[in-house]
């Protein structure tokens, strides 16, 4: 019984022992990869790859690596005459908020990492930007657009997206446009059906600035919000229809507005123009929905028809290093993200996370693929580029409608 | 909004009840004979969807056939999945822990096989049909729905009548009402729960392929109808087979009215506010109510 005791009392150091030791093992293994930041610069992203947020995110991060790829392939970043490659370290947040924040958190403290691209997404994009002033680390997000991340006099925090008002005000400045031009007539009903964030809150505030500053114009007859990751609206478009408007706007992401759209054509519904904010010509839309998706605007923050030639030279690089071709906005946004942030380490000439942040606040990416040319953030950390207007017309075409100056087709409105 | 306006709904309301009833059937029927809370049921929905997916895709099997392929075959797959995995169980006439888990446990099995399969992007069945309308007057009906509405109530009378004609039935209603006569008059319990568990598992395939046919689908497809089987099983009365047809009925007509008077935002918890409700005022269910009335009567 004795001998037993101490022979369990034994085994029991053994395992202790055991378990320092493998612990000891990990540390080892750990240190030299954080060793290497020396040599290197960490590039924490953090994007969804997975969950219903995932299509786009995977699309980001294809935009972040293809920047990394091309500046590594130049010999990396120069500091004081030194080159530094980038060595990106990625976390897949599943479309989760909590643990989209956990892992930016991760990326800044963990990973020592000299800058963080994340955030696909508004909501994903609201958790993860309390961290960048915690632990004073620049962040971009190239994919949450909404003021409010902006409005909270973060330091460390940018976003490479113009915000969704303005997203708001171009659209009705779009239709208005086609009232002007004669395509519709003033006075028409607008119904507004809005994703429950501050994303869709913003959406509904540019229309209705742009309404009021042009009495005449349109009126909102339906405004309701409704929440994302729904499989079901059909109770939304029943009041979406008894409300009588002529114009019917959402503002969805990717998987509610091939739902949504697919319960509005089973619907029976018509109106003479109709939009889901940002999203529409998505290729996986077209998959879902074929033709039901023709005549759809949307308002986005790039598009593979800009006539610019660092455009087409994009879309071909991309094409090489995918395999396929960009699907709406979502690589070009994350691409120029990462540019601009290895143009601002450059700039600071150094690794320091403040000197970074006050390199970014003034950097300019001067050959941007985004509308204007030109991207750089504003006093807030936001981006304000111009919006263009796309729109789905038959034979899988996407054409920019607007602004004119720039379009590739003339619009098509009311919907036939 | 005028009465018409309300006629839209009304008719919404009534064929998304068949699809509510035809989801939730099998859940009852499991629940019945075995007392298992089938979590695994979404998961299952979810598999019958890719299945009429699946069949579409490579072979152009029409997705209302596929639905009814999914019947014998997702038959067979509950039979196997029953030899695996529930027999083991222990033996009580209360839901258990491990049942629970293990359903679940089958459950985030199912999920992670189909990502491995079809990965993480939502699919959908497009046929010419799926934007087919039919205008009646002030009411646009799809088509799509209506079929689903005809397959899902023609599928749930003639499981209703396989149990009140067939041995089988007999045997099923007889374990329900007390497994323990039943044993005594010569049921096989072992063999009906099996059989049992074969036609849950078949219902769940045939609705996640009708289902298939109205949304699109990944491999969390199935969670938001698993509260809603729940719903309607917990307000039919648990285990009642015409109960279950009435509470599909309520919940589909509480969810369509009432996001008419509320904002769409909150439609999310109408049913947890219903599941609660019933809870609390009707823990027997329709079914329940009235057996009381006619008792009283």
């Amino acid at each position: 019984m004795m001998r037993n005791s101490v022979w369990f009392g034994c085994r029991r150091w053994r395992a202790a022992l055991l378990l320092v030791a493998g612990c000891v093992a990990l540390f080892a293994a750990v240190i030299p990869a954080a060793a290497q930041a020396g040599d290197s610069i960490i590039l924490g992203v953090v994007m969804p790859i997975s969950g219903r947020e995932g299509k786009p995110g995977q699309y980001q991060k294809e935009g972040i690596e293809l920047a990394i790829k091309q500046i590594n392939d130049k010999g990396g970043i120069t500091i004081k005459g030194k080159k530094y490659a980038i060595k990106e370290v990625f976390y897949d947040d599943g479309s989760d908020s909590a643990k989209s924040a956990t892992l930016a958190e991760r990326a800044m403290s963990s990973d020592n990492a000299t800058a963080v691209i994340g955030g696909y997404s508004t909501a994903l994009g609201e958790a993860e930007s309390v961290m960048p002033d915690r632990y004073k680390t620049p962040w971009i997000t190239p994919g949450a657009g909404a003021t409010s991340i902006f409005s909270h006099g973060y330091e460390y925090v940018f976003g490479a997206l113009s915000p969704i008002a303005l997203l708001g005000s171009t659209t009705a400045e779009f239709l208005g446009s086609l009232v002007d031009q004669g395509k519709l007539k003033k006075g028409l009903k607008i119904a507004l059906a809005v994703e429950n964030t501050d994303h869709g809150i913003d959406y509904v505030n540019g229309i209705q600035d742009w309404i009021n500053k042009h009495p005449g114009y349109f009126t909102v007859v339906f405004n309701e919000k409704f929440e994302l990751g729904g499989t079901d609206y059909s109770g939304l478009l029943q009041k979406v229809k008894a409300a009588r408007a002529d114009i019917f706007l959402s503002d969805a992401h990717l998987q509610d507005y091939i739902t949504m759209h697919r319960q509005y054509l089973q619907s029976g519904m018509h109106h003479q123009m109709i939009s889901y904010g940002a999203r529409g010509p998505e290729a996986d839309a077209r998959k879902a929905l074929g033709d039901g998706i023709n005549y759809i605007f949307a308002g986005i923050w790039w598009s593979g028809k800009l006539p610019y030639p660092q455009v087409k030279q994009f879309i071909s690089d991309y094409k090489q290093f995918t395999g396929h071709d960009p699907d709406s906005w979502y690589a070009a946004t994350a691409y120029d993200a990462t540019r601009l942030l290895a143009q601002a380490i450059q700039q600071a000439g150094s690794t320091d996370k403040t000197k970074i942040r006050d390199a970014l606040r003034k950097a300019e990416l001067k050959d941007s693929l985004l509308p204007g040319t030109v991207l750089k953030f504003g006093a807030n950390g936001q981006a304000g580029y111009p919006f263009v207007i796309v729109q789905n017309q038959p034979g899988g075409k996407v054409e920019i409608v607007y602004p004119k100056n720039g379009a590739t087709a003339e619009p098509i409105a009311p919907t036939p | 909004m005028s009465l018409i306006d309300y006629l839209d709904p009304l008719v919404a309301a009534v064929l998304l009840a068949g699809i509510y009833a035809a989801m939730s059937v099998g859940m009852t029927v499991i629940y019945g004979v075995m007392k298992i809370v089938n979590l695994a049921h979404a998961g299952l929905m979810m598999m019958g969807a890719y299945f009429a997916y699946e069949l579409f895709e490579r072979f152009h099997i029409d997705p209302v056939i596929a639905a009814i392929i999914a019947l014998p075959v997702f038959f067979l797959f509950g039979i196997a999945v029953h030899w695996l995995l529930v027999r083991w169980l222990p033996k009580s006439d209360q839901p258990t822990l491990s049942s629970l888990l293990l359903m679940f446990g089958f459950w985030l099995v199912l999920q992670n096989v189909a990502l491995l399969i079809w990965g993480n992007e939502d699919r959908s069945i497009f046929t010419p049909m799926t934007f087919s309308v039919i205008q009646m007057g002030p009411v646009s009906i799809a088509k799509v729905r209506l079929i689903v509405f005809v397959l899902a109530v023609v599928s749930v009378v003639i499981l209703q009548i396989v149990l009140r004609r067939s041995w089988f039935g007999r045997a099923v209603r007889a374990l329900i009402q007390n497994p323990y006569a039943a044993q005594i008059a010569g049921v096989d319990d072992r063999r009906t729960a099996m059989f049992s568990f074969g036609v849950g598992t078949a219902f769940a395939g045939f609705a996640g392929a009708l289902l298939a046919m109205l949304y699109s689908f990944s491999p969390d497809f199935g969670r938001q109808f698993l509260l809603r089987s729940f719903v309607i099983i917990v307000l039919g009365g648990l285990e009642s087979f015409s109960g279950v047809a009435v509470g599909a009925l309520i919940l589909a007509l509480v969810e369509t009215f009432s996001i008419l008077f509320v904002p769409a935002s909150y439609q999310p918890a109408i049913s947890y506010a219903l599941l609660v409700v019933v809870l609390l005022v009707l823990p027997k269910g329709v079914a329940g109510l009235l057996e009381k009335k006619w008792r009283v009567a």
